[in-house]
């Protein structure tokens, strides 16, 4: 796997080489800025590109908008965005298209090494990944989506979050420590209830899911249309109200 | 001189007249008072050339023309001074004026006796100066008397000006200080020692790895792992109460927007306004927003909200409105501090929340 990353951080950048490279991964190009990213892409068309949400010189979203327009130019390249904060925002925009290979994940995962390689991998392999923390926003109480996902039970919610992170349904069981057989009962379940249709590839299932939850969030349980002539609403991945 | 009734032209001049020079001319524009004025001035002035003309032809001697001349000069000063205290502001100001009118009239009447005695009748001692010198003395303890409280009043409350214009300034830039200062401490705690810790933790997961099979360095090493990652939790929200990231990174509008996305309300979004807000007032309008919209998730039973962002007369217009039970308390402890933040920019907060239902809060923020 041939890889380029993108981190302003010279400490942490050099931490991620070492580690690609002691698991046998090829690091072709490490940059720290956005133009240099493009670049560093186009020149060596990598496999994967870790990207820091956060580049110089102006330290907001360049990162985020970098792998955007490089998944843009070059669609077999897969995109692992880490941040140090979470937001939904962000993740909905990183998944938007045709998204095959995505991941967005929060920076401290890199922490625990084997999940983080488990992650960078299945990202390279054209699945999507979703920070935990991402998932459980999207899953909070007190939403649109609580309406819609109250006729599920615990455990259904429990591998509904395991899903929209982009687990398998192996790692599913492991992770909740029942057969694989319960967790396709519980999916075929949550599928059935939500109206959603059932697919066996585990990357279109979390986009699927992701789709849904973006939806329920953004409806008026009541009467959402009549309010919606004032303008924008709710979360909208197009950007053109700046 | 205030009226300005004019008379009709066709009165001032007859059809086919051509005008005089002596002849104060209505068509002119001038006001019935002006015209009287103008018309005692060039009488004055006839009568003084005539009675001259009478003294001259009457054989001369005595020139007691000289007499007239003082009085008709007298109507003409007072004339003058008159018109020139009328154009002074009412009040004291007018009234010293007037004042000093008279004192001007009384000396040149003096002087002019004494001057006219001694040339018509031979030299005498000044005798008008101690009536002159009573006159300026009178004149001034008038002035003094009337104009004092004035002075000061004027000086105090131009030093009060300044002053609130002073604290005016100096509190705007503490304000804008103070959030740009906020700002940095956000990019630094990011960019320093939230990424540090980030890197620390990659470096014990690496040695993690290396200590497989030695169970009590890898638990320590775990450990100290888990402390990092509380610490990092920790600096996150941190940073994301002092200034949330998406405020920082993209604008009030995309952070509005997934505020309201959180919240789930299906909150309506009317945006009139553009980027280039000041980190003081977009992070106020920010914390408005967010501020209302939890009130309304957690106590209004809404079933529609609504923002809206908006310029308006130099300054962003923010109103956050919902359809829920309403009876909110403005003197809450959540709104009292939102008055506060709002009003260290000079602007506006107003709840209304009636017991009927549906809450609108609408704050004012200057950004001019």
């Amino acid at each position: 796997m041939r890889v380029v990353i993108a981190e302003d951080l010279a400490l942490l950048r050099e931490g991620l080489v070492a580690l690609l490279r002691e698991s046998q991964i090829d690091v072709v190009a490490q940059v720290q800025d956005a133009p240099a990213l493009l670049r560093a892409i186009d020149g060596h068309k990598p496999d994967l590109a870790i990207v820091d949400v956060r580049l110089p010189p102006s330290f907001s979203d360049e990162g985020l908008l970098a792998a955007i327009e490089a998944r843009r130019r070059h669609p077999q390249l897969s995109v692992l965005v880490l941040s140090q904060y979470v937001e939904t925002a962000y993740a909905s925009e990183l998944i938007a298209g045709d998204g095959a290979g995505n991941g967005y994940l929060l920076k401290e995962r890199v922490g625990d090494v084997r999940a983080f390689l488990d992650a960078l991998h299945s990202v390279a392999e054209g699945g999507t990944v979703l920070d935990r923390q991402v998932v459980a926003e999207l899953l909070a109480p007190g939403d649109g989506a609580t309406a819609a996902l109250s006729g599920l039970t615990a455990r259904e919610r429990e591998v509904l979050a395991l899903m929209a992170e982009g687990r398998s349904n192996t790692a599913i069981a492991e992770s909740m420590i029942v057969t694989p057989g319960a967790v396709e009962k519980h999916i075929t379940n949550i599928f059935a209830k939500l109206d959603l249709s059932a697919c066996e590839d585990d990357h279109r299932r979390v986009l699927a899911v992701l789709a849904y939850l973006r939806v329920a969030r953004q409806s008026d349980p009541a009467d959402g249309a009549a309010a919606g002539g004032h303008g924008a609403r709710g979360l909208r991945p197009d950007r053109n109200s700046e | 001189m205030a009226g300005r009734a004019r008379l009709p032209i066709d009165v001032s001049l007859a059809h086919g007249v051509a005008p005089r020079r002596w002849m104060p001319v209505l068509a002119a524009g001038l006001s019935i008072g002006e015209y009287a004025r103008s018309l005692v001035r060039r009488l004055a002035f006839l009568s003084a050339v005539l009675l001259a003309g009478i003294w001259a032809l009457d054989g001369q001697g005595y020139f007691w023309p000289a007499w007239a001349w003082l009085g008709l000069g007298v109507l003409v000063l007072i004339d003058f001074g008159a018109a020139w205290a009328w154009r002074r502001p009412p009040g004291a100001v007018r009234r010293v004026a007037c004042v000093w009118t008279l004192v001007g009239v009384a000396a040149v009447i003096l002087v002019f006796t004494w001057l006219l005695t001694w040339l018509l009748a031979g030299a005498h001692s000044f005798w008008p100066a101690w009536a002159l010198l009573g006159l300026a003395t009178a004149g001034s303890a008038y002035s003094l008397i009337a104009l004092h409280d004035r002075v000061l009043v004027a000086r105090g409350r131009r030093a009060l000006r300044a002053r609130i214009d002073m604290l005016t300034r100096t509190r705007r830039q503490a304000v804008d200080a103070q959030a740009a200062e906020l700002r940095r401490i956000e990019r630094d705690l990011h960019d320093g020692a939230q990424a540090r810790l980030v890197a620390l933790t990659l470096q014990l997961g690496r040695a993690e790895l290396r200590v497989q099979d030695q169970p009590e360095i890898r638990g320590l090493i775990l450990d100290a792992q888990r402390e990092a990652h509380v610490a990092i939790a920790e600096l996150r929200d941190l940073a994301r109460g002092i200034v949330p990231p998406l405020l920082a990174d993209r604008g009030l509008v995309a952070a509005v927007q997934s505020l309201a996305a959180r919240y789930g309300l299906g909150t309506a979004i009317e945006v009139d306004t553009h980027r280039g807000l000041a980190p003081a007032v977009e992070s106020a309008a920010y914390f408005v927003v967010a501020e209302a919209l939890t009130n309304t998730a957690k106590h209004a039973r809404a079933q529609r909200s609504w923002v809206l962002l908006r310029h308006e007369h130099r300054a962003l217009a923010v109103v956050v409105g919902d359809d829920g039970c309403g009876g909110a308390d403005p003197c809450g402890s959540g709104l009292a501090g939102l008055r506060a933040r709002v009003e260290a920019l000079d602007g506006s907060l107003h709840v209304d929340s009636p017991a009927a239902g549906g809450t609108v809060l609408e704050v004012r923020l200057p950004c001019g």
